[in-house]
């Protein structure tokens, strides 16, 4: 059980920076809640006494979406369904629907955010390989001298560990930027012991470009989570297909690198297989909805891994 | 504590409370504004039982901490039939069939609710999907479904609203008819009051201390300072047992608390009853035990060998029971044999994970009656048992039996109603327990594990001549079930075919593990797994189809059982007929089949787990290519 003095609601990142001055070592900052609370239960952290929850999904600045060209900006306090019920923000990043649609369930993604899922640093967090494939900035705030200053950081180097990251005492995750990638297609596969509410045993982002025609990668991200302590971007796979015919016999030997990917405690084996039906799969899916022309993908392969 | 001042509005109407900050919106709507419609069936956002809409958007009360609800609309399952008239998909799950223990259903309501508000035209796929976040334990969901289906279709003008109707029944006819259940308007509206809802004026609120130890010896237990806590009404342990202590299904091993010592992680060692449930849980601190920890078993085979721990006193060798069954003569069935298969098979414990934790009140009444109300599977026993414990004639002994939100086997047990009916007799007022998940999983009884090591002679053509079968199941630290189990595996482990040699034993046996006990099936499950297995192993080295050396062997009827039990009719064959035919079987031996199966290509199979139905569908009921 989780039990708090005070549950404190922010209404500004000024607000929060006092807030936090004021309990100083007697608070947790909270966002959606949906890990804190079942983590304060028996068998995990059982009755846990903090003395001032901080909630910061009420501070304005923290819900903000700015989508350009380029760049896309999300508040640290976006919650995970924005990624399926926005749908100019699914179109910017086209891998987010993918894999939102797999966290969880659709009502603790209602409540669930961004930035609770980056800074919880779990190695099976399904947002996190996905904003990787996007090429996600993090935006880190903290009071200075009175002042708000601001920091940024790849999301690659923030997470350091199975629950591990550089945020720093007294600084908060306020935003994500990613690449637009408008006209990429994406896609998202995860395995674990059911569909929802589930924690992934393996899971994949994909995002592919391709050429005019739909003949060539223009572009491929790939980021594997589930079996690693941290996600890892798959930059070899990416280099190898860039500017290749999309063929059967490329994505075969694309899925085939010899990369010593999986480094879980268990079933490596089976992470084996699933790793390389997930590479076909996601290529293939991805393809697909990049636009691939049919010469590309036979019937007998989307059949197999479709 | 800084309280709050929350301002929302409830199911249309506004409030003003204060409210702590530490509940969350499910401890508020169900404990201050006694709408105990949803329910909490984990307290970790698994289950969904707790699903109400914040602002039109369904979440997990049980995730919200209740400042979040802080300006909201709120909106529980009491909102959907505020007049008295169930909303459609109400009536739907009632015409479908949808609730059976109707613990998970108001979520699950809920939950269907926000589904078609989402999508009027989702289709079966999309409602699975948008479900996934409840977890029903009775229905295999199909029904729950077929219901959403049928909710969608009325909405949408498909189907006339009579088709929410009962149409079935003729002149009162009920046999052989698709009847509606009469208990399930109380279920689907959230009316149903289980008992972890019910409460009674000046009740207190009981937290129990549980045993840290799989296997220690109570040295001595310390309750004075607990028992002096502010608000603490009173403490009880084995000590305040005024009778003789002890209940089980078929032995009474086991106390109401430890006595003496304590034989699994998570036995009650005493119990609180307090002003509130935080108070109680506060002086279970205070509670000292000193344990002298004994060496633990943990495995049942072991504990059968020379010198193992010993669980029990009465039981030196830990054999709770022993069911020995001969006919024939196995050994010359063996010899006579073309074929002897040996295999070791095991399976393992299981939880009933039944949607409703857990729950009773306990009060003494004014004629000295002492009434317990829980949702016991075995309430006329549990009355027999109590009366014996609290040394009361049956006559002042009550057991209430309230709605049941699933059982499965797993609620047979006293496991705590005893201890209610202390507190209740020494402090003289109402007392209610509710468990959590995670304490009723560690302390209730689980499906037995066990490991069988079954031999099996046959014959070239497929007819079995013989069957030994030893199977030891961990039957855990106390007895509860257990012989009722092992005696029902053993009658069942020829399975329903014709051998005329057999010889089996099943064992119970006492462990330091959590007590295994009922649970659906009874015993049949462990020793079906190995017979059926076997056969399959059988027919794949004799070069039979799996159906046929079933067949074979089948039981007819007016066939003998190796328990001597007469059948008049016997409906095996019938029941292959079905199975083969609904599954599309591609007949012959499992060794003419190569490396794919011709069967598993019909619409009947299901295909892979997979999500994304909502990205095909164009929301008005129709499929669109994905377009993103």
């Amino acid at each position: 059980m989780l039990i708090c003095d005070e549950y404190l609601t922010p209404a500004s990142l000024t607000e929060a920076f006092a807030a936090m001055a004021q309990h100083r070592g007697r608070y947790r900052v909270v966002a959606g809640c949906t890990d804190t609370l079942p983590w304060a239960r028996e068998g995990r952290a059982g009755d846990v006494n903090i003395p001032a929850l901080i909630d910061i999904t009420k501070i304005p600045e923290l819900n903000e979406l700015r989508i350009d060209e380029r760049r896309v900006r999300l508040g640290a306090a976006t919650p995970i369904q924005r990624f399926l019920d926005d749908a100019a923000l699914g179109h910017a990043l086209p891998a987010t629907p993918r894999c939102a649609v797999w966290f969880a369930d659709d009502q603790i993604r209602a409540q669930a955010t961004i930035g609770g899922n980056i800074v919880n640093a779990s190695p099976a967090a399904d947002i996190t390989p996905c904003l990787a494939a996007h090429d996600a900035t993090l935006e880190l705030a903290s009071l200075q001298g009175g002042k708000i200053v601001k920091r940024t950081m790849p999301l690659g180097e923030f997470l350091t560990g199975p629950g591990k990251t550089q945020l720093a005492d007294g600084e908060l995750l306020t935003a994500v930027e990613c690449d637009a990638l408008p006209g990429y297609g994406g896609s998202f596969e995860k395995v674990g012991h059911r569909r929802s509410l589930v924690i992934s045993v393996v899971c994949l982002a994909v995002l592919v470009k391709l050429d005019a025609e739909g003949r060539k990668f223009d572009d491929v991200r790939l980021a594997i989570a589930g079996i690693r302590p941290i996600p890892r971007r798959l930059r070899e796979i990416e280099d190898f297909l860039r500017s290749k015919t999309l063929t059967g016999a490329l994505l075969e030997e694309a899925a085939d690198l010899p990369l010593d990917l999986v480094q879980s405690r268990t079933r490596q084996e089976y992470r084996r297989d699933v790793v390389r039906g997930f590479l076909m799969r996601g290529l293939i899916s991805a393809a697909k909805r990049a636009g691939a022309h049919p010469d590309g993908l036979t019937t007998a392969m989307e059949a197999a891994y479709g | 504590m800084v309280d709050l001042r929350l301002e929302a509005t409830v199911n249309g109407r506004k409030i003003s409370r204060t409210a702590k900050p530490h509940q969350r919106l499910l401890d508020f709507i169900r404990d201050d504004l006694n709408l105990t419609g949803n329910k909490e069936g984990c307290g970790a956002g698994e289950c969904g039982t707790c699903s109400v809409f914040v602002d039109g958007v369904l979440m997990k009360s049980c995730l919200l901490p209740v400042a979040k609800a802080q300006g909201a609309q709120i909106d529980t399952i009491e909102s959907l039939a505020k007049t008295g008239e169930l909303s459609v998909l109400q009536k739907a799950f009632h015409k479908a069939g949808a609730s059976q223990c109707g613990y998970c259903i108001p979520g699950m309501v809920m939950a269907a609710t926000a589904a078609l508000r989402i999508n009027p035209f989702a289709d079966r796929e999309e409602i699975k999907e948008r479900l996934g976040g409840n977890i029903c334990r009775c229905t295999g969901y199909q029904k729950i479904f077929d219901a959403v289906e049928l909710a969608r279709d009325v909405q949408n003008g498909r189907l006339p609203a009579t088709a929410l109707l009962e149409t079935d029944t003729e002149d009162g006819e009920v046999i052989g008819k698709n009847v509606r259940r009469i208990d399930a308007p109380s279920k689907v509206s959230g009316k149903l009051k289980y008992a972890g809802d019910m409460t009674m004026p000046g009740m207190l609120h009981v937290q129990v201390l549980r045993s840290p130890h799989a296997h220690a010896r109570i040295v001595s237990i310390d309750v004075s300072a607990a028992e002096a806590m502010d608000g603490i009404e009173g403490v009880v342990t084995s000590a305040d047992v005024p009778g003789q202590d002890g209940f089980g299904v078929f032995v009474h091993d086991q106390p109401v608390m430890a006595r003496g010592k304590v034989r699994y992680v998570g036995e009650a060692v005493a119990a609180v009853a307090a002003e509130d449930a935080m108070t109680a849980k506060r002086a279970l601190a205070a509670i000292k035990v000193v344990y002298a920890p004994l060496a633990p078993v943990f495995d049942a085979e072991e504990a059968m060998r020379p010198g193992a721990p010993v669980v029990h006193d009465y039981a030196p060798d830990n054999i709770t029971k022993h069911i020995p069954i001969r006919v024939g003569d196995v050994e010359k069935g063996f010899a006579e044999s073309d074929l002897v298969l040996e295999e070791t098979y095991s399976t393992q414990a299981i939880e009933h994970a039944y949607l409703e934790p857990e729950a009773g009140l306990s009060y003494v009444d004014p004629d000295g009656v002492v009434v317990v109300v829980s949702p016991s599977q075995n309430i006329t026993h549990h009355r027999h048992m109590l009366a014996r414990i609290i040394a009361k004639p049956i006559s002042k002994v009550r057991f209430i039996m309230s709605p049941v939100g699933g059982g499965f086997g797993g609620k047979e047990d006293m496991i705590y109603q005893g201890m209610l009916a202390l507190l209740a007799m020494k402090t003289q007022r109402p007392v209610r327990l509710v468990f959590t998940r995670e304490e009723s999983i560690i302390s209730t009884a689980k499906r037995h594990p066990s490991r069988t090591t079954l031999r099996m002679g046959l014959m070239r053509d497929g007819r079995i001549r013989a069957l030994d079968m030893r199977m030891v199941c961990d039957g855990g630290a106390y007895g509860l079930s257990t012989e009722g189990v092992m005696r029902k595996a053993a009658i069942l482990a020829a399975g329903p075919y014709v051998i005329p040699n057999v010889k089996v034993d099943t064992y119970g046996i006492y462990t330091n593990n959590t007590p295994s006990g009922a649970f659906r099936s009874f015993g049949a499950l462990q020793t079906a797994f190995a017979t059926e297995s076997h056969l399959d192993i059988a027919a794949e080295r004799l070069g039979l189809d799996p159906f046929q050396i079933r067949r074979i062997n089948a039981m007819r009827d007016g066939a003998t059982t190796h328990t001597k039990a007469k059948l008049g009719t016997v409906s095996l064959t019938r029941a292959l007929d079905a199975a083969e035919k609904a599954s599309g079987w591609e007949a012959g031996s499992p060794t003419m089949r190569g490396g794919t199966r011709g069967d598993l290509a019909h619409d009947d199979v299901r295909p892979a787990v997979s999500l994304g139905a909502r990205f095909a569908a164009d929301g008005k009921g129709g499929k669109q290519e994905a377009a993103e």
